[in-house]
Parts: C-alpha cells; structure tokens; sequence
C-alpha cells in the first residue's frame, strides 16, 4: 500500500545523475533476459508433466499399432 | 562507423530491428532509461535500489513483449512509461506494509489551487488535503500523482492510459471536483 505524506525535510525527491548512473547497466538487463528466456527452458526429462504426457501418447499409439496389426 | 549508421537510424526503425535482434534494445535502453528510473524512483517515495529493479523489470517485459507494441499514435516511450506504471502499481498491491511516497509543498500547493483551496494553506492543511488524495480510489490517485506530483501533460497521460486527451482531462477534474467537494464539507 502506498501512502502520501508532505516532503517535510526538504529531501530532493529526483534521484541524482550518480543514481541514474549507478542503476543504468543493459549488460545486466540482457543476462536477466537471456536466463530467463533462453537457459529458463527445462529440458524435457525434467519436466515430469511434459514427459508423462508424450509417455502416455507413445503407450496410445503403439496399442493402436499392435491392434492394427492383428 | 558502425555507429554512426545507427544513429542515423530512426526510432520506428530501431524498433523494427530490436524485434528480431535484442542487442537493438540497447538503443532504447540507451534513450528511455533515464527518464523511466526517473519516473519509477520518485512514485516510489525515492527507494533507489527498488526503482532500480523495477525499471530494469519494466525493460525486461518490455523486450519480451516488443512484438504487442504498435505505432498507433502512441510512443514507445507512452508505451513503457504504461508497463512502468503497472509494475509500480503491482508492488504497492503486493507489499503489506505502507509505503510512504514524500510529496513537495510546491506540487501541494498546486493541487489546492486547482481545487480551489489554496489561498493560505497552513502545514495542517496541506496535510489534510493529502489525507483526502490518500482516502482515493488507487486508480484515482494515480491520475492525481501524475498530473500534479509528477508533472505530466494531459496528453502524456492520455498516452500512458491509451485514452484520448479529452477524457483524460474529464478524469482528472471529476477527481478534483471530488476533493473540493470533501474540502468544503469538512472545513
């Protein structure tokens, strides 16, 4: 929750050209966007969701090879 | 030389580029990120480390989701300062605890001359016409923080809202008629 109040101490409420500088970095922000896009993804044996699911659609489909066949 | 071509390049084509090659957003990064930490730190109350992280949020959704932004009369600064509001807001929904947000008399007084209260304000009654933007709604005080804490054109905020100019303008003083209606019942 965020609340009001009266800049009573005179404190600058914009922050510095140091500040601005000390925050600023895009390496950062690239590294923070690759592991989360690129290094994020799981591979697929360790995503048990995933893997039962194409599990059980392999089971399907070899059951319905095998009663073709007969 | 290199870089010389780029600066030649035009914002729309910056943009164009960056959807298909992320090092291009360091352009923008380049150009926007000032005036956004500017504008996250200070709705923020001034909480650097915390503005700090939330512009670079704003940054990272913003390259995920470079494909959504289109040209439509709207910037792609308008566009940002937008995902940069709602991750303000979204903080301040999260955190438990009241977070104080300092205002400058300057910016008060302004206020209480738009909603005709100025005249000799004492120390009490800037603090009580705080208190009143306080008892707003969260989408109210936003507008308010805008227009007079943070300065912002009408047009600027229409832009942030993706609203026309006209309503923005028709929001802002059906907030103001409201506080100058509480101020008067409660003076």
């Amino acid at each position: 929750m965020k609340k009001f109040v009266r800049n009573s101490g005179n404190k600058s409420l914009s922050p510095s050209e140091e500040q601005i500088r000390r925050q600023k970095d895009f390496a950062r922000l690239h590294h923070s966007y690759e592991r989360l896009h690129k290094r994020g993804k799981k591979p697929l044996y360790r995503d048990p969701k995933l893997f039962l699911l194409l599990f059980l659609l392999g089971i399907v489909l070899l059951l319905i090879l095998l009663e073709s066949e007969k | 030389m290199k870089k010389e071509a780029h600066s030649t390049l035009s914002e729309a084509e910056i943009i164009d580029l960056a959807r298909s090659d992320k090092k291009y957003f360091g352009m923008l990064y380049e150009r926007y990120f000032d005036q956004i930490f500017r504008f996250v730190y200070m709705r923020l109350g001034g909480q650097e480390d915390l503005a700090g992280d939330l512009t670079q949020q704003t940054f990272i959704k913003a390259m995920t989701h470079m494909n959504r932004y289109e040209d439509r009369g709207f910037s792609f600064g308008s566009w940002l300062y937008r995902i940069a509001q709602n991750e303000v807001s979204m903080h301040f929904r999260k955190s438990k605890k009241n977070q104080e947000v300092p205002v400058d008399e300057g910016r008060i007084k302004d206020l209480a001359e738009e909603v005709d209260c100025s005249g000799q304000m004492s120390i009490e009654d800037q603090e009580k016409l705080i208190q009143f933007i306080n008892e707003l709604e969260q989408e109210q005080q936003d507008l308010i923080e805008l227009r007079f804490f943070q300065q912002f054109s009408f047009k600027e905020i229409a832009d942030i809202y993706n609203i026309t100019e006209a309503n923005a303008k028709m929001r802002t003083y059906r907030i103001l008629e409201r506080i100058a209606k509480k101020w008067k019942e409660k003076r």
